[in-house]
């Protein structure tokens, strides 16, 4: 493979990742437009746990995914009694906030006889790890989609035992679930902590990927795609988001002549779809009949 | 006789406005015990108290012999109580099918499960000719029937029912008393909040009247004339509107 | 000190007529349609686009750009409203919310493409020298926009209180459904509603890019951020609360500026917001809708 390949599916994995995280809060009906800032803290966490204290690189990766499992968990517990866009204006809030605390930290310490860690506004450099330990970024591709698949397989083994059901219950209509015997609070922290440990290995990955990460990668924009993959791919499988980035990254991203147009042509499609599918393209309608028919092919 | 539930000088509000004064009532086993009242008396207010869906300020809220006031909605249910709440009947995208099975869904008796399911959908045959459908399309009576079998499917010591007779046509609204009708001679035990006065005295046991966040009257149906009862429930209406 | 803290007050209170503008329009949808338009900030953005376009092109005076401005927010409105709100079925504010918030990054996209620079002149509306009034200095723009930050204010509350397209509104707002039955032409009145509150949107951001006398490509993200704050603070769908929650956040901010630097000014906006979510969803007027739903998920 060609290095643009290889940059384009890695970043489909680490994108796929980060659009599970927005999927596995949107089963629960939460709109969360914050997934970027967890996304942020696992990047800062896994760079500063290799550059700076010399773990390996699987250790900062399960740091990153404990470290974004962390704090969504700590900004859940105030947040997740809050109505539909009440609980995304909050998680909008606290990223913007994660953004510019990211501006202002500073973490600089002498490395092989330099100056390293984030700075400020000018972001964080040099975070060589895979570089400096001969790790092939075709290496790298391969690490990404390996937990990309196992993160697949355990959504698919969620879905099919008695926490699918409960979960989207739940995402329906909160108080209605209750009123079955469910405990909201408990599994809506649950999908927040397991949505914060995606975002923050996504986060790690990318750091490690792009070396450089400057606060400025997570913003807004980056939180309106990870949630609109899941909207777009659609809500009733795993591979809904995976198939949202696909559309987006794989097709409008890597032609020269769309790529211009990204936003404004993803923006329309987003839209577009919400009216038409709100549940996107694979909803559970869709995924009820290709399971017919697969079977059927058996 | 036992009392199932038993609520002592309850006092729920919301923020400065208190919408519970201090109710007290009683539910016994294997009766209907209905509460009419005007709109905005509390009725729905005491039913999501009871159901826990809302924390009393005060008061006591025993149900089985254990105080519920201040537990989660999942725990009470869990515990025997099942609500058919106002106007949120169904889950809307999932089938029929589905929406049953949900009802049943902190059951550990898989086999029962079963069993029930086939027992509700003998009751309810038209939900059996829908079992597919998404509950969203079904008719208004047809979801409030849906909503009395989910309710059924945990198996429930007491069945709360909070207004099932809003909003449906008059036949909709004699086939749902038939049901309630029917459920009390099989021993379920209902608690029924209702406006239709002459429906809900016709199925009683005993019934509350509520007004202002209190119990203004309570006694057996043939304790007092119908048109008493509506003019009461209705004065109450009147004097709140000023 | 106290001279410092009263100048501060000043300033916040001149920035935060500019909040309160704009929080108005917010309001004002929120309170008919029970959504929340992310792209608000971003239709006004085009409108100021628009403005910049023709005086940068054709030199235009100030009441041909602040025309332009006005036509272009209505026309950024009337495309959000028509894509965002219009299609969604009843109950799904979520929906529409989240189709409100792509809206907002295509507009900002089309609006970068035709403008690419970072930032762009504005013609100024009142220049002259600052007021002083003993040892504080107030410039006469701010005094202008908090002057027509009330004015809008009335407007708009004697427009719902005792217009009749205010009560169509309310009956709209109370209850879609009844309104329907005694004969409003609903969607009409919430598309006019949606163009009213985007006009003044335009009159926000024009008077409030005549003062700064520039516009930047952030103008977007800035305006739905502080009107959402400032209409959050007063309690969304509350008029005056807009107001007082506009001025409010003016203030707080230049406290914030003055002892911190402006990173935390722009980090307190945001805590505020997060905070005020947390403890008192309803805003600091809260209501009791809000207050019963918050208590029913606080059960959960």
């Amino acid at each position: 493979m060609d290095s643009f390949t290889i940059g384009v599916v890695s970043n489909i994995g680490m994108m796929s990742l980060l659009a599970l995280s927005a999927y596995l809060l949107l089963l629960v009906g939460e709109v969360s437009f914050g997934q970027q800032a967890f996304f942020g803290i696992g990047a800062y966490a896994a760079g500063i746990a290799t550059v700076l204290w010399g773990w390996p690189l699987m250790a900062a990766l399960l740091f990153a995914a404990f470290c974004g499992s962390a704090t969504q968990l700590g900004v859940a517990l105030p947040t997740l009694r809050l109505r539909g866009f009440y609980f995304s204006v909050a998680t909008l809030a606290f990223a913007e906030a994660v953004r510019i605390v990211f501006e202002l930290f500073r973490y600089r310490r002498e490395v092989d006889g330099g100056l390293a860690g984030p700075d400020g506004e000018h972001g964080f450099r040099d975070i060589r790890y895979i570089y400096d330990n001969g790790i092939g970024t075709q290496d790298f591709l391969v690490l990404i989609w390996t937990l990309l698949v196992l993160a697949l397989i355990a959504f698919i083994v969620l879905e099919r035992s008695r926490i699918g059901p409960r979960l989207r219950m739940i995402g329906e209509d909160d108080v209605m679930a209750a009123l079955n015997g469910i405990d909201v609070v408990r599994c809506k922290l649950a999908a927040s902590a397991g949505a914060g440990a995606l975002a923050g290995l996504a986060g790690g990955f990318y750091a490690h990927s792009v070396t450089y990460i400057e606060p400025g990668v997570f913003n807004v924009m980056l939180g309106v795609h990870t949630l609109a993959y899941g909207l777009i791919g659609g809500l009733g499988t795993a591979f809904g988001p995976l198939l949202g980035v696909l559309i987006d990254i794989g097709f409008l991203e890597s032609f020269r002549g769309l790529s211009q147009y990204r936003m404004i042509v993803f923006g329309g499609l987003v839209v577009l779809l919400l009216i038409l599918r709100p549940r996107g393209l694979l909803d559970e309608i869709a995924v009820n009949r290709l399971a017919g028919l697969f079977r059927r092919a058996q | 006789m036992t009392a199932l539930l038993t609520v002592s000088d309850v006092v729920t509000s919301y923020g400065k406005i208190m919408a519970l004064r201090g109710v007290s009532l009683r539910a016994q086993k294997g009766q209907v015990t209905c509460l009419l009242g005007p709109n905005g008396a509390g009725k729905t207010t005491l039913m999501m108290t009871i159901s826990g869906l809302i924390k009393p300020q005060a008061g006591s809220i025993r149900f089985l012999d254990r105080n519920i006031a201040g537990a989660s909605a999942s725990s009470i249910v869990k515990a025997g109580m099942a609500l058919v709440p106002e106007n949120r009947l169904v889950f809307r995208d999932m089938s029929v099918m589905e929406n049953m099975d949900a009802g049943a869904i902190t059951r550990r008796d898989r086999d029962k499960v079963a069993e029930d399911r086939e027992r509700l959908l003998q009751r309810f045959p038209r939900l059996r000719e829908r079992s597919k459908q998404q509950a969203g399309t079904l008719s208004g009576g047809e979801q409030q029937m849906l909503a009395i079998a989910r309710a059924l499917m945990s198996n429930p010591t007491l069945l709360m029912m909070d207004e099932p007779s809003v909003g449906l046509a008059p036949l909709v609204v004699q086939e749902i008393f038939e049901v309630i009708a029917e459920l009390k001679k099989d021993g379920v035990s209902i608690f029924l909040v209702e406006q239709n006065v002459h429906m809900a005295l016709k199925v009683a046991d005993h019934f509350y009247l509520m007004d202002h966040g209190r119990i203004a009257f309570d006694g057996a149906p043939d304790a007092i004339a119908e048109d008493e009862v509506i003019s009461r429930a209705y004065l109450g209406e009147r004097r709140e509107a000023h | 000190m106290l001279v410092d803290l009263v100048q501060n007050t000043i300033e916040g209170l001149a920035n935060g007529s500019a909040y309160a503008l704009i929080a108005l329009g917010f309001t004002l949808i929120f309170g008919v349609v029970g959504r929340l338009n992310l792209a608000y900030g971003a239709t006004i953005m085009i409108g100021l686009y628009a403005g910049i376009f023709v005086h940068a092109e054709w030199q235009a005076g100030w009441m041909v750009v602040a025309a332009t401005t006005l036509l272009g927010s209505v026309a950024a409105g009337i495309y959000v409203e028509r894509l965002c709100f219009a299609p969604m079925r009843q109950g799904a504010a979520i929906t529409a919310m989240v189709a409100s918030f792509a809206i907002w990054m295509q507009l900002e996209e089309v609006a970068t493409l035709g403008l690419p620079r970072h930032s762009y002149p504005f013609p100024p509306l009142v220049t002259g020298p600052a007021i002083e009034i003993g040892p504080f200095l107030l410039r006469r723009e701010h005094l202008f926009m908090l002057v027509v930050a009330l004015v809008v204010m009335v407007a708009l509350e004697w427009l719902v209180r005792a217009s009749r397209f205010g009560l169509a509104l309310r009956a709209i707002a109370e209850n879609p459904r009844a309104a329907r039955f005694v004969g409003h032409n609903v969607e009409r009145s919430l598309f006019l509603a949606f163009m009213l509150a985007s006009a003044v949107g335009g009159v926000a951001g024009w008077l409030i890019a005549s003062t700064d006398q520039q516009v930047t490509a952030m103008f977007g993200m800035w305006a739905t951020f502080k009107g959402l704050v400032a209409a959050m603070l007063g309690g969304l769908g509350s008029l005056s609360g807009a107001v007082i929650g506009g001025l409010l956040l003016g203030v707080v901010e230049a406290y914030a500026l003055w002892t911190f630097g402006p990173q935390v000014r722009d980090l307190s906006a945001y805590l505020i917001l997060f905070l005020l979510l947390v403890l008192r969803p309803g805003g600091l007027l809260g209501q009791v809708h809000a207050l019963r739903d918050a208590d029913t998920r606080r059960r959960l």
